[in-house]
């Protein structure tokens, strides 16, 4: 049967997609936070609303990759992009709507005179690493260090 | 890259904005005192119009479609820039008149949070108050504005109170803070539509002015949404201060007046024609009702989140599509518990269905008196008893009646005109109804 699901498109996030990002990151970590996306998402909204992206497929979010350009932290006082969580509902994975987001994103960095775009990622997720890998990503001179309190 | 220049109004208008802010605003100076308490690492509030630059030069829409944008009200025909000075003057005016609003019941927000986000909210309104004096100061309309000059549309601007704003919505006061959260979450939805249809703006200036306006009224929604969500889970777990029949009685207060910001169904080619915006009046409208649709079955997904933990998102949705489609009780849940969209036509006073009689459900009504207190049970009480309902059940009974048509009455309803002075550290200064005709009456005094 051929694949009649019509593109995905790329748009940016808005308060209504609260709901369906919710429920991407419970199907993925099993957790149900809705205050903790309300917090996050509020803070993209008032901040640059314009950066963070949603992925529909047919009419329904089905991904959501938030971030937004930063300067002057950590001694880097070029803007940069940061990638700060993303996810795709894992029915609809292996269809590059990551790719597409991250594309959007890029071009809001570039607009905005990122030089670069940075992330943390957790070396428990190595999918995670992998996908940034594939999209260009490399290891950064920069090291995250922590110390538990 | 995107960049914004900011600019500033001559010393006696951005003095006149403040000087308006004493009076209207009193909460400003401890916004911008706590703002890095509430909104760490933001972007300061600048008190500025904020122009994007590199936007489109050519227009986009309309039968001017491919020529340069406009720069200057002489460029347009006087019919073009006579009906675009009464778009900048409107949203001029809804600008200032939600601040006004806002500011009558922002001591009752429940929660730290929520003020803080409602006095952003509001410093951003001003923001735009300004931006839309800016437009109407920075060039000449003297030739289409009858003989007003900039600086008098200013002071008409700034001397506007609630219940003489231009748009019906911006003259309600709010009854509580259900009506702070619920107006944004629907009335600053409309602004989102406006803004957006108007970024196209024929006339560059205004074109310019849309983009920051944007970007600052999604955290607006947000600053609606959010709060309607926790409130909802909140009523799931029985509180008894916070319940979904207070936030839908908001909801049928707010939503008719949002539809009626769009204007008459059927308008909105001139607008088109002109360039001023891409959409007309029905489908801009019909879009905005999709999305308050999907709003409104978020919410109700979180109340049954909450009410229902062990339910999954799968289950919670297919509970809300049974109580959608059965009207029944899905233990111990009716479908009355939850927030359901009001029909287009419910509590219409302009537009296609003004005065028409019409429930929430889109049942009707034959008889006025059964209409009104149909009303009075799904508004919330202290609305009910305001001057605006009592304006509306006498046009109600006089369309009812046959002593006046439905467009008569959309026309008849009265505004309060302060006459005597324009700033409210005038003492000489009355109250008075003025209706359609122009015809005066005393009105008790209002605190200034």
């Amino acid at each position: 049967m051929p694949d009649v699901q019509s593109p995905p498109r790329v748009r940016p996030l808005d308060e209504l997609d609260l709901g369906a990002i919710t429920r991407i990151d419970e199907r993925i970590s099993g957790i149900y936070r809705p205050e903790v996306w309300e917090k996050r998402v509020t803070y993209y909204l008032r901040r640059d609303p314009e950066t963070s992206q949603v992925v529909e497929v047919d009419g329904k979010v089905v991904g959501f990759m938030l971030g937004e350009v930063r300067e002057g932290e950590f001694g880097l006082e070029a803007p940069s992009g940061w990638i700060e969580r993303f996810g795709i509902d894992p029915d609809h994975r292996g269809r590059d709507l990551g790719k597409l987001m991250f594309d959007a994103m890029r071009q809001r960095f570039v607009a905005q005179g990122a030089t670069a775009v940075r992330t943390l990622v957790d070396s428990s997720t190595p999918g995670v690493a992998g996908f940034l890998r594939a999209l260009g990503f490399a290891s950064s001179p920069l090291e995250a260090l922590e110390m538990k309190l | 890259m995107v960049k914004v220049e900011n600019v500033t109004l001559e010393k006696k208008y951005h003095d006149a904005v403040e000087h308006w802010v004493l009076h209207n605003f009193k909460d400003y100076p401890s916004l911008l005192k706590n703002w890095n308490t509430y909104f760490p690492t933001d972007e300061q509030f600048c008190l500025c119009a904020k122009m994007e630059l590199g936007t489109p030069d050519v227009i986009q829409i309309g039968e001017h479609k491919g020529e340069k944008k406009r720069e200057n009200p002489d460029e347009m025909t006087p019919e073009e820039a006579h009906h675009l000075l009464a778009i900048i003057r409107a949203q001029a005016s809804t600008e200032f008149g939600s601040i006004q609003q806002h500011n009558g019941t922002l001591e009752r927000a429940f929660d730290d949070q929520d003020r803080y986000w409602v006095l952003r909210v509001m410093a951003e309104e001003l923001r735009h108050g300004y931006q839309m004096l800016h437009l109407l100061l920075s060039k000449d309309w003297s030739h289409v504005s009858g003989g007003v000059t900039g600086p008098q549309m200013v002071e008409e601007i700034l001397s506007m109170q609630t219940g003489n704003h231009v748009l019906d919505a911006f003259n309600l006061d709010y009854d509580s803070f259900i009506d702070n959260i619920t107006f944004a979450a629907l009335i600053d939805r409309v602004g989102k539509y406006q803004l957006t249809m108007q970024k196209v703006c024929a006339y560059k200036p205004m074109a310019d002015s849309m983009p920051q306006m944007l970007r600052e009224e999604a955290f607006h929604l947000a600053a609606g949404v959010v709060p309607l969500r926790r409130w909802a889970q909140k009523a799931a777990h029985g509180d008894p201060f916070v319940t979904m029949q207070a936030i839908q009685r908001a909801i049928n207060k707010w939503f008719p007046r949002g539809l009626e910001m769009f204007g008459d169904e059927r308008g909105g080619d001139t607008n088109v024609k002109f360039g001023f915006k891409d959409m007309k009046n029905r489908e801009a409208q019909d879009m905005y009702i999709e999305e308050v649709r999907r709003m409104i079955r978020d919410i109700n997904t979180r109340f049954l989140r909450a009410r229902f933990p062990e339910y999954d998102a799968t289950k919670a949705e297919a509970v809300l599509d049974e109580l959608e489609a059965t009207r029944g009780v899905h233990r111990g849940v009716k479908f009355e518990d939850l927030l359901r969209l009001p029909d287009r036509r419910f509590f219409r006073r302009k537009g296609e269905p003004a005065f028409q009689m019409v429930g929430l459900d889109g049942e009707t009504f034959a008889d006025a008196e059964e209409y009104l207190r149909y009303l009075a049970k799904h508004l919330n009480e202290g609305y009910v008893a305001s001057r605006d309902v009592l304006n509306y059940a006498a046009a109600l009974r006089k369309v009812a009646a046959g002593e006046l048509s439905a467009a008569e009455a959309a026309k008849s309803m009265p505004k309060l005109k302060r006459v005597g002075g324009t700033c409210p550290c005038s003492k000489g200064v009355r109250w008075v109804m003025e209706d359609a005709a122009g015809a005066q009456t005393a009105a008790p005094a209002r605190a200034g």
